[in-house]
């Protein structure tokens, strides 16, 4: 906002017309599923009209040839038109915009991770990205707005089956020491699961016990229906939160923990600025912050873990990843630190990549377009987007019961075109059932105009309107991210 | 580029370019301003309080003033004074508002009722209680036996009926004994101790008071029980005796210590107090010594006082009173509790009154009790002569008129018989000087002529260096809020005096108080139309005829939801802008008092936004809500501005997205929080840094706490929210204090049975057993462990170190993907 106060150019690319459309000099209102090829459509002409940074290319992109020959042989503009919906002269003008700027930054949501070409996309929008050179300058870059609050620090902290904290290797040797060092134990080399399959190998009987910690697992997973049968099939699941969860049905222990407001630590934002919060009140009766929880249990476990505060713990982070040398809690009191920090004085590191890569070259990866698992068809015509209220958060298990939020945005409602709605008699306020074979949920219809024909949007705050019922059971290809963003569905009337 | 510039005749170096008054600020030069915002540009009718004087170039607004060149500056030359004072006395005649409740003046314990009302509001029992307590650690006492000071002056009078403000007090001091307060946070204790001689209201005040600053206290009583009037003195079916107990207990449990059974005089003095090391010693043994009314025979009437106590200390025996006639003289409190006493012993009583009615010393309410009870009451009537005959009293009666000074005259020529089995006098209690032959300092102790101990009314501190005394004791019988406010007093005076600091004092700023009307008469009932009459919460009375045949508690308090309804019909009259208003504070620094306020109210109060209240009556038009706001959401319009006739227009348009940064940014209570129930000082809460746990931007937060309850959240200027921040940031906090929240650990052994309830101990134990046992049977990677993205960057570096350095496993995932 405070950007474009200041005369930066904006580009909006969504089905639904959201309210920065407005704002926007240029607004797409692709299909859903098309992010790809609006993507490598605007590639396509940045290359064909030599619009890249050629300087840049030559410099740090190690496979631009092959890159080139994928993109013009298989995006011309017309295919990309058809994929997306959108007249190719709008793809144009979009690369002209992205490619003629001084620096640009590509910000997405999860409209792009949420799709089986999720992380398809994401590597197609870091390519753009490359190709005009938009690295380590300030505001430049690719990156994404995380959902929740701190997936980019539970992920940095290596809450991922393929990477220990700092998103090092465990078959590094030298990281295996550090870490045996510090811990005083060796670290397992096998490899682990991702949530999906050890949902999967729930169903199936491998897997024996889950220890979910403030994550609602039986809500938050698309497809729930099998993901409830996975949660019964466990011998043991651990739930750990401040509500009781719709996991909580399957669980054989819940222990209370603190909420932010009850406890101090740090949050990673999503530029990686890991941010101090301090304890405001007490936590509510035997309640206790998450890292005690886990501290007594592992004294329970036979282990001597003795930590007295985060700030020990975060001193501990710094000695297994060096790039969190400098995230003391002392020096967070003002103003949060962007890792890598390696020294203790260390004042962060703001842009990423000023001094070359990594790896020393960039590949540019061959993005490819996978369609969306389910196409409309005429049992199921429409196409069900889910979205996050402003005003609630995510399943809502906090802005549900925060009485002025929840004032706002009481029930929940899904978003229609008008004239979709007037075709099937349904009108403003109405009560409607929303169905496939995976189930059907009730809700509140809202007539939109700023929604689509063919589309529906609705919320997944609600416990008592399991939109996730009818999530598709689509994965995206690479990272196993739930297809949240494309399902096909029927809507009627509910009487 | 460097220059050179002059504020006030010293030198300061400014860059080529900067705003003259934050190059002033910078130096910590004082200037004012109200609608200056940073870096937003300017409103079309700027305020012009920031006016300073530039040699060669006059008076200019120094909020947009651009250093280019070396230039002299004044700040504050009389000229300049004046045009702020003119500017400030044109937005005071624009002013409609109550900086303060009208409730908030009269009460002797300075209790922030707006406040504790707006928490039960929200339903935050707990919350309230902390509040109240943070003045009166007795709110189940006082809530029963509170003569009310404050509900007369209650504005909703003059809607309907006052609001049931004791009896909301009494609510939420029953609900956290029923079901627990809100821990508050003692100091470690320092090693200076400080005596109270005597165990009542004001003593036991004066101890929590010390306590909540450190001191060690001994409480010294003479009776085995703290509590003294309280206890002794009240009867049961007023004030439960478990209530009593429990909410001692809630004090003594802070570590004061209570020595019963030690009489000052008896069993120690002043100076073997200070010999055990006391540092400073607080007299509070209340008021004990008998009026007496003078007449013939009087020596022969049964003191009420002490039958009180003894029957309170259960050592009379109650058979003698069964269906005997009694009469009571005087209408003293003592008198009103001993009438209801006798008439449960199955007396038939009579209480005798020299006065009429309306003159009784005693609440009308407190007689009506007592006559609904069956107790007889006849006024004007004084005793005149008490014979005691073989098991009776004759007692002889007059009727009494008054003189022109108000005095009592009797008239002989009524006199009248009447005969009792018993008479008792009752005509109050005073302060006893007896104290003076109890040892050497004690002698010393000086006194008024009417015998009663001399204090300095500031410090209440005697003219013995180190002893204090308060309550009744010192000031004569008077309301138990009233022994309490004396004994947080001198709490305040000991601490200062052992510190050797001077007592801090809050300056009086009533001069500078907004009022929309003080009386009745002068009220705009404009404003009131503002309100739909509903009628007030009543307790409900047991029936007479059933509560006189035992002593449990006559009233019964009022349910959640009652209370919850009651609460509600507060007007809510203070403004709940006062913690950020700027306004105020200038006209307290320019000292510019308020009394030329309208009286009028011009624009309705807008209620329509779901989150945020529109009082333009309270608007100084400096427009920095409609440059805050980012979404370009408000519609303003002002005309004739500073003028009598000026005119606002505000709206919300539809782009408003509730993110609450316009009411962070005024500078007065026109724009404030629905849900911010409660008037506060910001220098009284703490600000707690934060970083908001909804989304992944991480906006950085400021949440003020205080009664261990986040009053609000702001936001906090600093990347990558600069002070912004969306609706769940400002407004989405609530959700900590849901009745939901899980606050005890559970297991099962089968997903089919019910969750038992455990200790920490055994559900971790269960934990790590069921856990361990799953690894040795399956291998590691049976079990999968998954982080948080609302958890903390420690908290997930402990779960995944728990799954790799203890499971041996790296099945760790996070909800990265949802
Ligand atoms: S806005 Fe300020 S001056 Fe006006 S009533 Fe509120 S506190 Fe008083
Ligand atoms: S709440 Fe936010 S969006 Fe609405 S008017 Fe105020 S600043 Fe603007
Ligand atoms: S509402 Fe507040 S911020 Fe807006 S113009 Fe009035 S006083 Fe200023
Ligand atoms: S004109 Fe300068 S502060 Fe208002």
């Amino acid at each position: 906002m405070r950007a474009l106060e200041k005369g930066a150019k904006c580009l909006v690319a969504d089905p639904r017309r959201i309210y920065f459309a407005d704002k926007a000099n240029l607004y797409l209102p692709l299909r859903p599923g098309s992010n790809v090829p609006l993507l490598n459509g605007m590639a396509y002409v940045i290359i064909k009209e030599e619009f890249y940074d050629k300087e840049f290319v030559e410099r740090y992109v190690e496979n631009f040839d092959s890159y080139r020959h994928y993109i013009l042989s298989e995006w011309d503009l017309a295919k990309a038109s058809r994929y997306t919906g959108l007249k190719p002269f709008l793809i144009e003008q979009a690369a002209y915009l992205y490619a003629q700027a001084k620096s640009a930054l590509i910000l997405w949501g999860l409209g792009v991770s949420e799709h089986r070409a999720g992380s398809y996309t994401a590597m197609a929008a870091a390519n753009l990205a490359t190709l005009c050179g938009f690295w380590g300058k300030p505001g430049c870059g690719a990156m994404p707005l995380r959902g929740q609050n701190n997936v980019q620090g539970a992920c940095d902290m290596g809450g991922l089956p393929y990477v220990l904290p700092g998103y090092q290797s465990y078959l590094d040797p030298t990281v295996k020491l550090r870490f045996q060092e510090v811990w005083g134990e060796p670290i397992p080399d096998r490899e682990g699961k991702t949530l999906p399959a050890l949902l999967r190998e729930a169903l199936s009987g491998k897997v024996k016990a889950l220890y979910a910690m403030g994550y609602d697992v039986a809500m938050s997973h698309g497809d729930i229906g099998s993901v409830w049968k996975a949660l019964s099939n466990l011998e043991f699941f651990v739930v750990q939160d401040i509500f009781m969860p719709l996991s909580g049905k399957y669980a054989h222990a819940i222990l209370p923990a603190a909420c932010f407001f009850e406890k101090c630590g740090t949050f990673t934002n999503g530029e990686r600025r890991v941010q101090l919060f301090e304890k405001a009140v007490s936590p509510p009766g035997e309640a206790l912050p998450d890292w005690l929880i886990l501290t007594k249990l592992s004294q329970k476990l036979g282990y001597n873990w003795n930590y007295q505060s985060p700030a020990e713990i975060a001193e501990e982070i710094g000695k297994v990843w060096p790039a969190w040398k400098g995230i003391i809690h002392s020096r967070l009191k003002e103003k949060g630190i962007q890792w890598p920090a390696p020294e203790p004085d260390h004042p962060g590191t703001s842009i990423l990549f000023t001094s070359g890569f990594p790896k020393g070259k960039i590949h540019l990866a061959i993005a490819k377009h996978i369609p969306p698992f389910e196409e409309p068809s005429s049992q199921y015509p429409f196409i069900l987007v889910t979205i996050r209220r402003l005003n609630h958060y995510n399943i809502g298990s906090m802005s549900r019961r925060s009485p002025s939020l929840n004032k706002l945005y009481p029930e929940p409602v899904i978003d229609m075109n008008p004239e979709d709605a007037k075709e099937l008699g349904i009108y403003e306020g109405a009560r409607v059932r929303v169905f496939n074979e995976r189930g059907e949920v009730i809700f509140r219809v809202h007539l939109e105009e700023r929604v689509p024909r063919g589309q529906l949007y609705a919320d997944f705050h609600f416990e008592n309107a399991l939109t996730n019922l009818l999530v598709s059971p689509g994965l995206d290809d690479l990272m196993e991210t739930p297809e949240y963003k494309v399902s096909v569905v029927a809507i009627s009337l509910f009487r | 580029m460097s220059i050179r510039i002059k504020i006030n005749q010293k030198e300061i170096q400014a860059e080529k370019g900067e705003l003259l008054v934050e190059v002033a600020r910078k130096e910590g030069f004082y200037i004012p301003t109200l609608c200056y915002l940073k870096g937003k540009g300017y409103p079309e009718n700027p305020c012009g309080i920031c006016v300073v004087e530039v040699r060669g170039e006059g008076i200019v607004r120094s909020c947009n003033y651009v250093i280019e060149k070396e230039i002299e500056v004044e700040t504050e030359t009389p000229q300049i004074k004046e045009i702020r004072r003119k500017i400030l006395e044109n937005l005071v005649a624009n002013h409609y508002g109550d900086c303060k409740a009208p409730c908030h003046t009269p009460c002797p314990g300075g209790l922030n009722i707006q406040g504790y009302i707006g928490f039960i509001a929200k339903g935050d029992f707990r919350a309230s209680h902390a509040l109240i307590k943070e003045r009166l650690p007795i709110p189940a006492v006082v809530g029963r036996v509170c003569p009310r000071f404050c509900e007369p002056v209650c504005r909703r009078a003059l809607v309907d009926q006052p609001v049931a403000i004791n009896n909301l007090k009494r609510f939420v001091a029953d609900y956290c004994l029923e079901h627990g307060e809100l821990p508050i946070e003692l100091p470690p204790l320092k090693d200076k101790k400080v005596a109270v001689i005597g165990a009542g209201p004001a003593g036991i005040s004066c101890a929590y008071f010390l306590r909540l600053k450190g001191y060690r206290v001994t409480i010294f009583d003479k009776e085995d029980e703290p509590g003294g009037l309280l206890r002794y003195g009240i009867p049961s079916f007023k004030l439960p005796r478990e209530v009593l107990r429990k909410e001692l207990e809630s004090i003594f449990r802070m570590n004061i210590e209570f020595q019963g059974g030690k009489a000052w005089g008896r069993d120690f003095t002043l100076k073997e107090l200070f010999e055990k090391g006391y540092e400073a010693i607080f007299i509070a043994i209340g008021a004990r010594k008998e009026r007496f009314f003078g007449f013939q025979g009087e020596e022969f009437a049964e003191s009420g006082f002490e039958f009180l106590y003894n029957f309170n200390k259960g050592q009379l025996s109650l058979k003698k009173y069964e269906g005997k006639r009694v009469a009571i003289l005087g209408c003293s409190y003592t008198a009103i509790e001993l009438s209801r006493v006798l008439r449960r012993l199955g007396c038939s009583v009579t209480i005798y009154y020299p006065r009429s009615r309306m003159e009784v010393p005693v609440p009308q309410r407190e007689v009506g009790y007592a006559e609904k009870e069956g107790v007889k009451f006849v006024y004007v009537t004084a005793p005149w002569i008490l014979e005691r005959l073989d098991s009776k009293y004759k007692l002889i009666l007059v009727r009494t008129s008054l003189t022109e000074k108000k005095e009592i005259k009797p008239l002989p020529e009524t006199a009248f018989e009447e005969e009792f089995d018993f008479v008792f006098k009752a005509w109050g209690e005073a302060p006893s000087d007896e104290f003076k032959t109890f040892g050497e300092l004690e002698a010393k102790l000086e006194t008024n002529a009417e015998g009663i101990i001399k204090v300095n009314p500031q410090t209440l501190e005697t003219s013995l260096k180190g002893v204090f005394a308060g309550g009744d004791f010192a000031h004569g019988a008077k309301t138990v809020i009233q022994a309490v406010a004396s004994g947080r007093k001198a709490a305040q005076a000991i601490a200062a005096y052992l510190e050797g600091e001077p007592i801090k004092r809050a300056p009086i700023t009533v001069k500078y108080d907004f009022s929309r009307g003080k009386r009745a008469e002068e009220f705009d009932s404009n404003f009131l139309d503002l309100f739909v009459p509903e009628e007030r919460a009543q307790l409900k009375e047991r029936e007479p005829e059933k509560r006189i045949q035992d002593f449990e508690e006559v009233l019964i308090g009022l349910t959640e939801e009652e209370a919850i309804k009651e609460a509600n019909r507060c007007l809510r009259c203070g403004c709940l802008g006062i913690h950020k208003c700027e306004f105020r504070e200038l006209l307290i620094k320019e000292d510019v008092p308020v009394s030329r306020a309208r009286k009028k109210i011009k624009y309705a109060i807008q209620k329509a936004h779901p989150l945020i209240e529109v009082d333009s009556n309270k608007c100084i038009a400096c427009e920095r809500c409609v440059r805050t706001c980012p979404y370009e959401a408000i519609f303003f319009r002002v005309v004739n501005k500073g003028k009598p006739t000026e005119y606002i227009t505000f709206r919300f348009t539809e782009r408003c997205v509730n993110c609450g940064a316009c009411v962070d940014a005024c500078p007065t209570g026109a724009l404030t929080k629905n849900n911010l129930l409660v008037p506060y000082s910001r220098k009284e809460a703490k600000p707690v840094k934060s970083v908001c746990g909804y989304c992944g931007v991480g906006c950085n937060l400021t949440v003020w706490v205080k009664n261990a309850t986040i009053l609000e959240v702001t936001g906090r200027d600093l990347p990558p929210n600069y002070g912004y921040t969306c609706v769940k940031g400002r407004f989405g906090f609530e959700f900590y204090k849901s009745s939901e929240r899980l606050t005890y650990p559970m297991i099962r052994t089968d997903r089919l049975k019910k969750f038992e309830r455990v200790s920490w101990d055994t559900a971790l134990e269960f934990v790590a057993e069921n856990l361990l046992k799953i690894k040795e049977k399956y291998g590691p990677d049976s079990l999968g462990f998954l982080c948080s993205a609302r958890c903390s960057n420690e908290e997930n570096y402990l779960m995944q170190k728990i799954a790799r350095g203890i499971f041996k496993t790296n099945n760790v995932d996070n909800p990265a993907r949802v």
